[in-house]
Protein backbone atom coordinates (compact mmCIF):
# COMPACT_ATOMS: atom_id res chain seq x y z
CA UNK A 1 0.00 0.00 0.00
CA UNK A 2 1.25 3.53 -0.80
CA UNK A 3 2.44 5.55 2.17
CA UNK A 4 0.74 8.84 2.90
CA UNK A 5 2.69 11.84 1.67
CA UNK A 6 1.02 13.95 4.37
CA UNK A 7 0.21 12.59 7.78
CA UNK A 8 -1.06 14.68 10.70
CA UNK A 9 -1.89 13.30 14.10
CA UNK A 10 -3.54 14.91 17.10
CA UNK A 11 -3.51 18.41 15.62
CA UNK A 12 -4.80 20.86 18.18
CA UNK A 13 -4.97 24.62 18.05
CA UNK A 14 -6.19 26.94 20.77
CA UNK A 15 -6.72 30.68 20.57
CA UNK A 16 -7.06 32.14 24.03
CA UNK A 17 -9.19 29.67 25.91
CA UNK A 18 -10.99 28.42 22.80
CA UNK A 19 -10.06 25.20 21.06
CA UNK A 20 -10.41 25.77 17.34
CA UNK A 21 -8.99 22.46 16.17
CA UNK A 22 -9.23 19.53 18.51
CA UNK A 23 -7.12 16.37 18.20
CA UNK A 24 -7.47 16.06 14.44
CA UNK A 25 -5.89 13.25 12.41
CA UNK A 26 -5.63 13.27 8.63
CA UNK A 27 -3.75 11.62 5.81
CA UNK A 28 -3.33 12.41 2.15
CA UNK A 29 -1.90 10.09 -0.49
CA UNK A 30 -0.14 10.77 -3.79
CA UNK A 31 -2.62 11.04 -6.63
CA UNK A 32 -5.56 11.55 -4.28
CA UNK A 33 -7.74 14.46 -3.22
CA UNK A 34 -8.68 14.89 0.41
CA UNK A 35 -11.74 17.11 0.78
CA UNK A 36 -11.85 19.08 4.00
CA UNK A 37 -15.42 20.05 4.78
CA UNK A 38 -17.30 21.84 7.47
CA UNK A 39 -19.46 24.89 8.07
CA UNK A 40 -17.96 28.34 8.56
CA UNK A 41 -15.87 28.44 11.72
CA UNK A 42 -15.44 24.68 11.82
CA UNK A 43 -11.65 24.97 11.82
CA UNK A 44 -10.86 24.13 8.18
CA UNK A 45 -8.73 27.16 7.46
CA UNK A 46 -6.88 26.90 10.79
CA UNK A 47 -6.16 23.25 9.98
CA UNK A 48 -4.77 24.21 6.59
CA UNK A 49 -2.70 27.02 8.07
CA UNK A 50 -1.12 24.58 10.50
CA UNK A 51 -0.45 22.09 7.74
CA UNK A 52 1.39 24.59 5.58
CA UNK A 53 3.17 26.23 8.46
CA UNK A 54 1.46 29.59 8.88
CA UNK A 55 0.62 28.87 12.51
CA UNK A 56 2.12 26.29 14.85
CA UNK A 57 -0.22 23.78 16.48
CA UNK A 58 -0.44 23.59 20.27
CA UNK A 59 -0.21 19.82 20.02
CA UNK A 60 0.15 17.15 17.40
CA UNK A 61 2.54 16.15 14.67
CA UNK A 62 2.73 16.77 10.92
CA UNK A 63 4.86 14.62 8.64
CA UNK A 64 5.55 15.00 4.95
CA UNK A 65 6.87 11.84 3.29
CA UNK A 66 7.65 10.57 6.76
CA UNK A 67 9.72 13.61 7.73
CA UNK A 68 8.72 15.73 10.69
CA UNK A 69 7.53 19.13 9.50
CA UNK A 70 8.90 21.02 12.48
CA UNK A 71 12.33 19.41 12.46
CA UNK A 72 12.77 19.74 8.69
CA UNK A 73 10.66 22.77 8.05
CA UNK A 74 12.55 24.37 5.17
CA UNK A 75 13.03 21.07 3.32
CA UNK A 76 9.45 19.94 3.80
CA UNK A 77 8.06 23.35 2.79
CA UNK A 78 9.75 22.74 -0.53
CA UNK A 79 7.31 19.83 -0.96
CA UNK A 80 4.22 21.99 -0.41
CA UNK A 81 2.23 24.14 -2.79
CA UNK A 82 -0.26 26.59 -1.35
CA UNK A 83 -3.11 28.28 -3.14
CA UNK A 84 -4.97 30.44 -0.64
CA UNK A 85 -8.48 31.67 -1.26
CA UNK A 86 -7.39 35.32 -1.41
CA UNK A 87 -5.94 36.74 -4.59
CA UNK A 88 -2.28 37.22 -3.64
CA UNK A 89 -0.94 37.57 -7.17
CA UNK A 90 1.90 40.00 -7.58
CA UNK A 91 0.34 42.74 -9.66
CA UNK A 92 3.68 44.48 -10.06
CA UNK A 93 4.61 41.74 -12.54
CA UNK A 94 3.17 40.23 -15.68
CA UNK A 95 1.54 36.82 -15.78
CA UNK A 96 4.72 34.98 -16.72
CA UNK A 97 6.83 37.08 -14.34
CA UNK A 98 4.48 36.03 -11.54
CA UNK A 99 5.54 32.46 -12.19
CA UNK A 100 9.22 33.34 -12.43
CA UNK A 101 9.26 35.41 -9.26
CA UNK A 102 7.39 32.72 -7.36
CA UNK A 103 9.91 30.15 -8.56
CA UNK A 104 12.65 32.29 -6.99
CA UNK A 105 11.20 31.70 -3.52
CA UNK A 106 12.25 28.05 -3.47
CA UNK A 107 15.52 26.21 -2.85
CA UNK A 108 16.87 23.99 -4.26
CA UNK A 109 16.19 26.09 -7.32
CA UNK A 110 13.76 24.91 -9.93
CA UNK A 111 15.51 23.25 -12.83
CA UNK A 112 15.12 25.19 -16.06
CA UNK A 113 12.55 27.70 -14.80
CA UNK A 114 11.93 29.08 -18.31
CA UNK A 115 10.81 25.67 -19.53
CA UNK A 116 8.67 25.14 -16.44
CA UNK A 117 6.98 28.52 -16.81
CA UNK A 118 6.32 27.89 -20.50
CA UNK A 119 4.85 24.49 -19.65
CA UNK A 120 2.53 25.95 -17.03
CA UNK A 121 1.44 28.85 -19.24
CA UNK A 122 0.54 26.33 -21.90
CA UNK A 123 -1.14 23.86 -19.59
CA UNK A 124 -3.25 26.47 -17.83
CA UNK A 125 -4.12 28.25 -21.11
CA UNK A 126 -2.36 31.39 -19.90
CA UNK A 127 0.10 31.68 -22.78
CA UNK A 128 -1.89 34.39 -24.62
CA UNK A 129 -1.63 36.57 -21.50
CA UNK A 130 1.99 35.79 -20.64
CA UNK A 131 3.18 39.37 -21.09
CA UNK A 132 0.05 41.03 -19.78
CA UNK A 133 -0.61 42.30 -16.30
CA UNK A 134 -2.81 39.99 -14.22
CA UNK A 135 -5.24 42.92 -14.11
CA UNK A 136 -6.51 41.92 -17.55
CA UNK A 137 -7.42 38.41 -16.44
CA UNK A 138 -10.97 37.31 -15.67
CA UNK A 139 -11.74 35.69 -12.31
CA UNK A 140 -11.36 32.23 -13.77
CA UNK A 141 -7.96 33.01 -15.25
CA UNK A 142 -6.77 34.69 -12.06
CA UNK A 143 -7.58 31.42 -10.31
CA UNK A 144 -5.72 29.49 -12.99
CA UNK A 145 -2.67 31.66 -12.47
CA UNK A 146 -2.87 31.26 -8.69
CA UNK A 147 -2.99 27.48 -9.05
CA UNK A 148 -0.25 27.42 -11.69
CA UNK A 149 1.92 29.59 -9.44
CA UNK A 150 1.39 27.25 -6.48
CA UNK A 151 2.80 24.27 -8.40
CA UNK A 152 5.64 26.05 -10.21
CA UNK A 153 8.19 24.30 -7.97
CA UNK A 154 6.67 20.84 -8.59
CA UNK A 155 5.39 20.18 -5.07
CA UNK A 156 4.21 16.81 -3.81
CA UNK A 157 1.25 18.19 -1.87
CA UNK A 158 -1.01 21.02 -2.96
CA UNK A 159 -3.34 22.90 -0.64
CA UNK A 160 -6.30 24.43 -2.40
CA UNK A 161 -8.38 26.65 -0.18
CA UNK A 162 -11.78 27.18 -1.80
CA UNK A 163 -10.34 27.21 -5.31
CA UNK A 164 -13.57 27.94 -7.17
CA UNK A 165 -15.20 30.48 -4.90
CA UNK A 166 -16.51 33.37 -6.96
CA UNK A 167 -16.11 31.63 -10.32
CA UNK A 168 -18.88 31.28 -12.88
CA UNK A 169 -20.07 27.72 -13.65
CA UNK A 170 -17.92 27.40 -16.75
CA UNK A 171 -14.78 28.57 -14.97
CA UNK A 172 -15.57 26.18 -12.12
CA UNK A 173 -15.73 23.26 -14.52
CA UNK A 174 -12.40 24.32 -16.01
CA UNK A 175 -10.88 24.45 -12.54
CA UNK A 176 -12.22 20.98 -11.81
CA UNK A 177 -10.55 19.66 -14.94
CA UNK A 178 -7.25 21.19 -13.88
CA UNK A 179 -7.51 19.75 -10.39
CA UNK A 180 -8.38 16.35 -11.78
CA UNK A 181 -5.41 16.50 -14.14
CA UNK A 182 -3.04 17.41 -11.30
CA UNK A 183 -4.34 14.47 -9.31
CA UNK A 184 -3.71 12.22 -12.30
CA UNK A 185 -0.13 13.48 -12.33
CA UNK A 186 0.32 12.06 -8.84
CA UNK A 187 -0.09 15.25 -6.82
CA UNK A 188 -1.68 14.87 -3.39
CA UNK A 189 -4.31 17.58 -3.00
CA UNK A 190 -5.97 18.89 0.13
CA UNK A 191 -9.07 20.79 -0.88
CA UNK A 192 -11.51 22.90 1.08
CA UNK A 193 -14.71 24.01 -0.52
CA UNK A 194 -18.21 25.15 0.26
CA UNK A 195 -19.56 23.56 -2.92
CA UNK A 196 -20.81 20.15 -2.04
CA UNK A 197 -20.99 18.93 -5.61
CA UNK A 198 -17.36 19.93 -6.02
CA UNK A 199 -16.30 18.04 -2.91
CA UNK A 200 -18.24 14.95 -3.96
CA UNK A 201 -16.90 14.94 -7.50
CA UNK A 202 -13.28 15.79 -6.79
CA UNK A 203 -12.53 14.15 -3.46
CA UNK A 204 -11.32 10.61 -3.08
CA UNK A 205 -11.76 10.94 0.64
CA UNK A 206 -13.53 13.43 2.85
CA UNK A 207 -12.83 14.72 6.30
CA UNK A 208 -15.77 16.50 7.86
CA UNK A 209 -14.86 18.89 10.65
CA UNK A 210 -17.35 20.31 13.06
CA UNK A 211 -16.28 22.60 15.90
CA UNK A 212 -12.67 21.60 15.28
CA UNK A 213 -13.31 17.88 15.58
CA UNK A 214 -13.43 15.06 13.07
CA UNK A 215 -17.09 14.09 12.82
CA UNK A 216 -16.71 11.80 9.83
CA UNK A 217 -14.09 10.70 7.38
CA UNK A 218 -13.83 8.25 4.53
CA UNK A 219 -15.10 7.98 0.99
CA UNK A 220 -17.80 10.56 0.18
CA UNK A 221 -20.72 8.13 0.07
CA UNK A 222 -19.55 6.43 3.28
CA UNK A 223 -19.28 9.74 5.09
CA UNK A 224 -22.76 10.79 4.05
CA UNK A 225 -24.21 7.39 4.90
CA UNK A 226 -22.56 7.38 8.33
CA UNK A 227 -23.89 10.78 9.25
CA UNK A 228 -27.24 10.98 7.51
CA UNK A 229 -28.44 7.48 6.68
CA UNK A 230 -29.66 5.95 3.45
CA UNK A 231 -32.33 8.30 2.13
CA UNK A 232 -33.59 11.84 2.29
CA UNK A 233 -37.33 12.42 2.15
CA UNK A 234 -38.24 15.75 0.59
CA UNK A 235 -41.74 16.94 1.45
CA UNK A 236 -42.88 19.81 -0.79
CA UNK A 237 -44.29 22.97 0.74
CA UNK A 238 -47.74 22.38 -0.79
CA UNK A 239 -48.20 18.91 0.76
CA UNK A 240 -51.19 19.38 3.13
CA UNK A 241 -49.92 16.85 5.66
CA UNK A 242 -46.40 18.23 5.68
CA UNK A 243 -46.43 19.29 9.33
CA UNK A 244 -47.88 16.01 10.46
CA UNK A 245 -45.30 14.04 8.51
CA UNK A 246 -42.57 16.24 9.92
CA UNK A 247 -43.81 15.69 13.47
CA UNK A 248 -44.20 11.97 12.89
CA UNK A 249 -40.63 11.65 11.63
CA UNK A 250 -39.29 13.68 14.52
CA UNK A 251 -41.29 11.48 16.87
CA UNK A 252 -39.43 8.48 15.45
CA UNK A 253 -36.15 10.16 16.29
CA UNK A 254 -35.30 11.64 12.88
CA UNK A 255 -32.42 14.08 13.24
CA UNK A 256 -31.17 16.86 10.97
CA UNK A 257 -34.64 17.90 9.81
CA UNK A 258 -34.09 20.87 7.53
CA UNK A 259 -36.57 23.34 6.09
CA UNK A 260 -35.47 24.94 2.85
CA UNK A 261 -37.89 27.51 1.37
CA UNK A 262 -40.81 25.69 2.97
CA UNK A 263 -39.66 22.32 1.73
CA UNK A 264 -38.87 19.81 4.48
CA UNK A 265 -35.85 17.55 4.02
CA UNK A 266 -35.44 14.66 6.40
CA UNK A 267 -32.71 12.02 6.26
CA UNK A 268 -34.31 8.69 7.14
CA UNK A 269 -33.38 5.03 7.41
CA UNK A 270 -34.80 2.31 5.17
CA UNK A 271 -37.15 1.13 7.96
CA UNK A 272 -38.46 4.64 8.57
CA UNK A 273 -39.13 5.05 4.89
CA UNK A 274 -41.22 1.88 4.79
CA UNK A 275 -43.16 2.95 7.89
CA UNK A 276 -43.69 6.44 6.46
CA UNK A 277 -45.18 5.01 3.27
CA UNK A 278 -47.60 2.91 5.29
CA UNK A 279 -48.57 5.73 7.67
CA UNK A 280 -49.12 8.46 5.10
CA UNK A 281 -50.47 6.67 2.08
CA UNK A 282 -51.22 9.05 -0.76
CA UNK A 283 -49.03 11.86 0.55
CA UNK A 284 -46.65 13.52 -1.87
CA UNK A 285 -42.93 13.37 -1.28
CA UNK A 286 -39.72 12.59 -3.06
CA UNK A 287 -37.00 10.24 -1.98
CA UNK A 288 -33.42 10.78 -3.04
CA UNK A 289 -29.99 9.73 -1.84
CA UNK A 290 -28.45 12.09 0.69
CA UNK A 291 -25.75 14.43 -0.53
CA UNK A 292 -23.19 16.68 1.02
CA UNK A 293 -25.60 19.61 0.93
CA UNK A 294 -27.77 17.75 3.42
CA UNK A 295 -24.77 17.07 5.58
CA UNK A 296 -23.58 20.64 5.42
CA UNK A 297 -26.99 22.04 6.30
CA UNK A 298 -27.33 19.54 9.14
CA UNK A 299 -23.96 20.48 10.59
CA UNK A 300 -24.56 24.20 10.21
CA UNK A 301 -27.93 23.99 11.98
CA UNK A 302 -26.41 21.86 14.70
CA UNK A 303 -23.72 24.48 15.17
CA UNK A 304 -26.34 27.23 15.26
CA UNK A 305 -28.02 25.52 18.19
CA UNK A 306 -24.84 25.57 20.20
CA UNK A 307 -24.46 28.44 22.69
CA UNK B 1 11.38 31.10 16.44
CA UNK B 2 14.18 32.41 18.63
CA UNK B 3 15.54 35.97 18.61
CA UNK B 4 18.81 34.69 17.15
CA UNK B 5 16.96 33.01 14.30
CA UNK B 6 14.91 36.15 13.65
CA UNK B 7 18.07 38.27 13.51
CA UNK B 8 20.06 35.65 11.60
CA UNK B 9 17.43 35.66 8.87
CA UNK B 10 19.16 38.80 7.55
CA UNK B 11 21.73 36.54 5.88
CA UNK B 12 19.29 33.93 4.66
CA UNK B 13 18.68 33.49 0.94
CA UNK B 14 14.97 34.00 1.64
CA UNK B 15 15.52 37.61 2.74
CA UNK B 16 17.56 38.28 -0.37
CA UNK B 17 14.80 36.77 -2.53
CA UNK B 18 12.35 39.30 -1.06
CA UNK B 19 14.90 42.08 -1.60
CA UNK B 20 15.35 40.93 -5.18
CA UNK B 21 11.60 41.00 -5.76
CA UNK B 22 11.35 44.62 -4.61
CA UNK B 23 14.43 45.60 -6.57
CA UNK B 24 12.96 44.12 -9.76
CA UNK B 25 9.79 46.15 -9.31
CA UNK B 26 11.90 49.25 -8.72
CA UNK B 27 13.92 48.68 -11.89
CA UNK B 28 10.71 48.02 -13.81
CA UNK B 29 9.24 51.33 -12.62
CA UNK B 30 12.50 53.26 -12.48
CA UNK B 31 11.20 56.35 -14.24
CA UNK B 32 8.67 57.03 -11.51
CA UNK B 33 10.57 55.32 -8.71
CA UNK B 34 13.91 57.09 -9.00
CA UNK B 35 13.60 60.68 -10.12
CA UNK B 36 10.63 62.16 -8.21
CA UNK B 37 11.56 60.86 -4.71
CA UNK B 38 15.21 61.78 -5.17
CA UNK B 39 14.23 65.28 -6.24
CA UNK B 40 12.83 66.13 -2.82
CA UNK B 41 16.19 66.48 -1.05
CA UNK B 42 17.63 68.16 -4.12
CA UNK B 43 14.86 70.77 -4.02
CA UNK B 44 15.44 71.17 -0.29
CA UNK B 45 19.09 71.71 -1.00
CA UNK B 46 18.37 74.33 -3.61
CA UNK B 47 15.74 76.06 -1.47
CA UNK B 48 17.41 76.01 1.93
CA UNK B 49 21.05 75.44 1.15
CA UNK B 50 21.47 77.82 -1.75
CA UNK B 51 18.54 80.07 -0.90
CA UNK B 52 19.43 80.70 2.73
CA UNK B 53 23.18 80.81 2.20
CA UNK B 54 23.05 84.41 1.14
CA UNK B 55 21.35 85.41 4.40
CA UNK B 56 23.33 83.27 6.86
CA UNK B 57 26.87 83.97 7.89
CA UNK B 58 29.47 81.27 7.76
CA UNK B 59 29.27 78.65 10.50
CA UNK B 60 32.08 77.35 12.61
CA UNK B 61 32.26 73.59 12.32
CA UNK B 62 34.90 72.17 14.64
CA UNK B 63 37.22 75.04 13.96
CA UNK B 64 36.54 75.21 10.22
CA UNK B 65 34.49 78.02 8.75
CA UNK B 66 31.89 76.69 6.31
CA UNK B 67 29.01 78.29 4.48
CA UNK B 68 25.44 77.25 5.22
CA UNK B 69 25.07 75.34 1.94
CA UNK B 70 28.01 73.14 2.91
CA UNK B 71 26.45 72.57 6.32
CA UNK B 72 23.10 71.61 4.79
CA UNK B 73 24.67 69.33 2.17
CA UNK B 74 25.65 66.82 4.86
CA UNK B 75 22.32 67.36 6.60
CA UNK B 76 20.40 66.53 3.47
CA UNK B 77 22.38 63.35 3.04
CA UNK B 78 21.33 62.39 6.58
CA UNK B 79 17.76 63.52 5.89
CA UNK B 80 17.67 61.33 2.79
CA UNK B 81 19.32 58.43 4.60
CA UNK B 82 16.63 58.63 7.22
CA UNK B 83 13.56 59.59 5.21
CA UNK B 84 13.90 57.22 2.28
CA UNK B 85 14.06 53.93 4.21
CA UNK B 86 11.68 55.19 6.89
CA UNK B 87 8.92 56.14 4.47
CA UNK B 88 9.58 53.16 2.21
CA UNK B 89 9.12 50.80 5.16
CA UNK B 90 6.03 52.70 6.26
CA UNK B 91 4.06 53.28 3.09
CA UNK B 92 5.38 50.98 0.42
CA UNK B 93 5.70 48.01 2.79
CA UNK B 94 2.20 48.66 4.10
CA UNK B 95 0.80 48.67 0.58
CA UNK B 96 2.55 45.38 -0.16
CA UNK B 97 1.37 43.87 3.09
CA UNK B 98 -2.20 45.14 3.28
CA UNK B 99 -3.47 46.12 -0.15
CA UNK B 100 -1.47 44.00 -2.56
CA UNK B 101 -1.26 40.90 -0.33
CA UNK B 102 2.27 40.45 -1.67
CA UNK B 103 3.49 39.16 1.67
CA UNK B 104 0.69 36.57 1.80
CA UNK B 105 1.82 35.24 -1.56
CA UNK B 106 5.46 35.12 -0.50
CA UNK B 107 4.66 33.45 2.81
CA UNK B 108 2.87 30.67 0.95
CA UNK B 109 6.31 29.58 -0.29
CA UNK B 110 9.46 28.48 1.50
CA UNK B 111 10.07 32.05 2.64
CA UNK B 112 9.47 32.59 6.35
CA UNK B 113 8.13 35.71 7.98
CA UNK B 114 11.41 37.02 9.50
CA UNK B 115 12.85 36.93 6.00
CA UNK B 116 9.96 38.98 4.66
CA UNK B 117 10.68 41.56 7.38
CA UNK B 118 14.41 41.48 6.64
CA UNK B 119 13.80 41.64 2.91
CA UNK B 120 11.84 44.85 3.47
CA UNK B 121 14.52 46.27 5.79
CA UNK B 122 17.31 45.53 3.34
CA UNK B 123 15.32 46.86 0.42
CA UNK B 124 14.37 50.10 2.19
CA UNK B 125 18.01 50.65 3.11
CA UNK B 126 19.09 49.98 -0.45
CA UNK B 127 16.59 52.56 -1.67
CA UNK B 128 18.10 55.00 0.78
CA UNK B 129 21.47 54.21 -0.75
CA UNK B 130 20.17 54.97 -4.25
CA UNK B 131 18.66 58.28 -3.22
CA UNK B 132 21.76 59.30 -1.26
CA UNK B 133 23.82 58.56 -4.37
CA UNK B 134 21.68 61.02 -6.34
CA UNK B 135 21.93 63.68 -3.62
CA UNK B 136 25.69 63.11 -3.39
CA UNK B 137 25.97 63.57 -7.13
CA UNK B 138 24.14 66.90 -6.89
CA UNK B 139 26.35 68.00 -3.99
CA UNK B 140 29.38 67.03 -6.07
CA UNK B 141 28.20 69.18 -8.97
CA UNK B 142 27.65 72.14 -6.65
CA UNK B 143 31.11 71.63 -5.22
CA UNK B 144 32.56 71.86 -8.71
CA UNK B 145 30.51 75.02 -9.23
CA UNK B 146 31.95 76.45 -6.03
CA UNK B 147 28.64 76.70 -4.21
CA UNK B 148 29.69 74.23 -1.51
CA UNK B 149 33.08 73.13 -0.33
CA UNK B 150 33.30 69.42 0.45
CA UNK B 151 35.96 66.73 0.16
CA UNK B 152 34.74 65.11 -3.02
CA UNK B 153 36.18 61.58 -2.58
CA UNK B 154 34.25 61.18 0.65
CA UNK B 155 30.97 61.63 -1.20
CA UNK B 156 31.52 58.05 -2.35
CA UNK B 157 31.19 56.89 1.28
CA UNK B 158 27.83 58.55 1.81
CA UNK B 159 25.60 55.84 0.27
CA UNK B 160 27.27 53.18 2.41
CA UNK B 161 26.85 55.20 5.61
CA UNK B 162 23.22 55.70 4.62
CA UNK B 163 22.72 51.99 4.01
CA UNK B 164 23.94 51.08 7.49
CA UNK B 165 21.78 53.68 9.23
CA UNK B 166 18.87 52.88 6.93
CA UNK B 167 18.65 49.38 8.40
CA UNK B 168 17.74 50.90 11.76
CA UNK B 169 15.27 53.41 10.32
CA UNK B 170 13.50 50.79 8.22
CA UNK B 171 13.22 48.29 11.07
CA UNK B 172 11.82 51.02 13.32
CA UNK B 173 9.26 51.99 10.67
CA UNK B 174 8.14 48.38 10.24
CA UNK B 175 6.91 48.39 13.84
CA UNK B 176 4.32 50.98 12.83
CA UNK B 177 3.58 49.20 9.58
CA UNK B 178 2.63 46.16 11.62
CA UNK B 179 0.31 47.98 13.99
CA UNK B 180 -1.40 50.87 12.22
CA UNK B 181 -5.06 50.03 11.56
CA UNK B 182 -5.13 51.89 8.23
CA UNK B 183 -2.86 53.84 5.96
CA UNK B 184 -4.29 57.15 7.23
CA UNK B 185 -2.85 56.31 10.65
CA UNK B 186 0.62 56.54 9.12
CA UNK B 187 0.28 60.27 9.87
CA UNK B 188 1.32 59.49 13.46
CA UNK B 189 4.75 58.00 12.72
CA UNK B 190 5.25 60.48 9.87
CA UNK B 191 4.37 63.75 11.54
CA UNK B 192 5.03 62.96 15.18
CA UNK B 193 8.28 61.03 14.72
CA UNK B 194 9.61 61.29 11.19
CA UNK B 195 9.45 65.02 10.69
CA UNK B 196 10.64 66.13 14.15
CA UNK B 197 13.49 63.62 14.10
CA UNK B 198 14.65 64.69 10.68
CA UNK B 199 14.64 68.36 11.68
CA UNK B 200 16.31 68.28 15.08
CA UNK B 201 19.23 66.01 14.28
CA UNK B 202 21.78 68.59 13.15
CA UNK B 203 20.47 68.32 9.63
CA UNK B 204 19.33 71.85 8.79
CA UNK B 205 20.66 73.67 11.84
CA UNK B 206 23.05 72.81 14.66
CA UNK B 207 21.68 71.83 18.04
CA UNK B 208 23.91 71.40 21.03
CA UNK B 209 21.74 70.38 23.96
CA UNK B 210 23.06 71.44 27.33
CA UNK B 211 21.06 69.03 29.47
CA UNK B 212 22.97 65.76 30.05
CA UNK B 213 19.90 63.59 29.41
CA UNK B 214 19.32 65.30 26.09
CA UNK B 215 22.98 64.86 25.25
CA UNK B 216 22.71 61.11 25.80
CA UNK B 217 19.53 60.97 23.70
CA UNK B 218 21.30 62.82 20.92
CA UNK B 219 24.13 60.31 21.00
CA UNK B 220 21.61 57.49 20.68
CA UNK B 221 19.91 59.15 17.72
CA UNK B 222 21.18 57.54 14.48
CA UNK B 223 19.98 60.50 12.37
CA UNK B 224 22.18 62.83 14.37
CA UNK B 225 25.10 60.40 14.17
CA UNK B 226 24.60 60.02 10.42
CA UNK B 227 24.48 63.80 9.90
CA UNK B 228 27.59 64.37 11.98
CA UNK B 229 29.52 61.43 10.47
CA UNK B 230 28.67 62.68 6.98
CA UNK B 231 29.60 66.26 7.88
CA UNK B 232 32.82 65.20 9.55
CA UNK B 233 33.88 63.29 6.44
CA UNK B 234 32.78 65.92 3.93
CA UNK B 235 34.19 68.92 5.78
CA UNK B 236 37.15 67.55 7.74
CA UNK B 237 37.81 64.21 6.11
CA UNK B 238 37.41 62.66 9.56
CA UNK B 239 34.12 61.44 11.04
CA UNK B 240 35.58 61.45 14.54
CA UNK B 241 33.65 59.39 17.03
CA UNK B 242 30.47 59.65 14.99
CA UNK B 243 31.29 56.63 12.87
CA UNK B 244 31.36 54.47 15.97
CA UNK B 245 28.34 56.38 17.26
CA UNK B 246 26.51 55.66 14.04
CA UNK B 247 27.25 51.93 14.21
CA UNK B 248 26.36 51.76 17.90
CA UNK B 249 23.13 53.72 17.66
CA UNK B 250 22.15 51.76 14.56
CA UNK B 251 22.58 48.45 16.35
CA UNK B 252 20.78 49.74 19.43
CA UNK B 253 17.76 50.65 17.33
CA UNK B 254 17.97 47.86 14.75
CA UNK B 255 18.02 44.82 17.03
CA UNK B 256 15.01 45.53 19.26
CA UNK B 257 13.06 47.11 16.40
CA UNK B 258 13.56 44.09 14.16
CA UNK B 259 12.58 41.64 16.87
CA UNK B 260 9.49 43.68 17.68
CA UNK B 261 8.60 44.14 14.02
CA UNK B 262 8.85 40.38 13.42
CA UNK B 263 6.66 39.68 16.41
CA UNK B 264 4.02 42.28 15.53
CA UNK B 265 4.02 41.36 11.86
CA UNK B 266 3.53 37.71 12.75
CA UNK B 267 0.55 38.68 14.83
CA UNK B 268 -0.91 40.85 12.11
CA UNK B 269 -0.24 38.76 9.03
CA UNK B 270 -0.44 35.24 10.43
CA UNK B 271 -2.82 35.94 13.32
CA UNK B 272 -0.38 34.30 15.70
Amino acid sequence: MTSPILEAKGLTKRYGGRTVVDDLDLECYPGAVLGLLGPNGAGKTTTLRMLYGFVPPNAGSIRYAGRDFFEHRTETKRMIGVCTQDDSLDYDFTVSQNLFIYASYFRPRIEDPAARVAELLDRFALAPYADESPHVLSGGFVRRLLIARSIVHRPDVLFLDEPTTGLDPSARLDAWELIDAMRSDGLAIVLTTHYMDEAERLSDRLLVIHEGRDVAHGRPHEVIGDLLGDHVVVIPRDEPRRDRIDAWLRGRGAEHVASVLGEVRVPVSKDDLVALSAEFEGATWQVRPPNLDDLFIALSRQQGKQP
Amino acid sequence: MSAAESLGAAWHWQSWAVLRRNALVFVRNWKTAVVPPAMEPVIFFLAFGIGFSGYIENLDYQGVSINYATYVAAGLIAYTGFGTPYYEALYAAYVRMFYQKTWDGILATQVELPSVVWGEILWASLRGMVNISIVSLVVGVFDLLGVVDVRLPFLLCMPFLGFVAGLAFASFALIFTAIVPGIDHMNYPVFLIGWPLSLVSNTFFPIDPSHPVLRVLWQLNPVYQLAEAARGLLVLGDPGSHLVGLLGSTLLLLIPSTLLAVRLTRKRVLGE
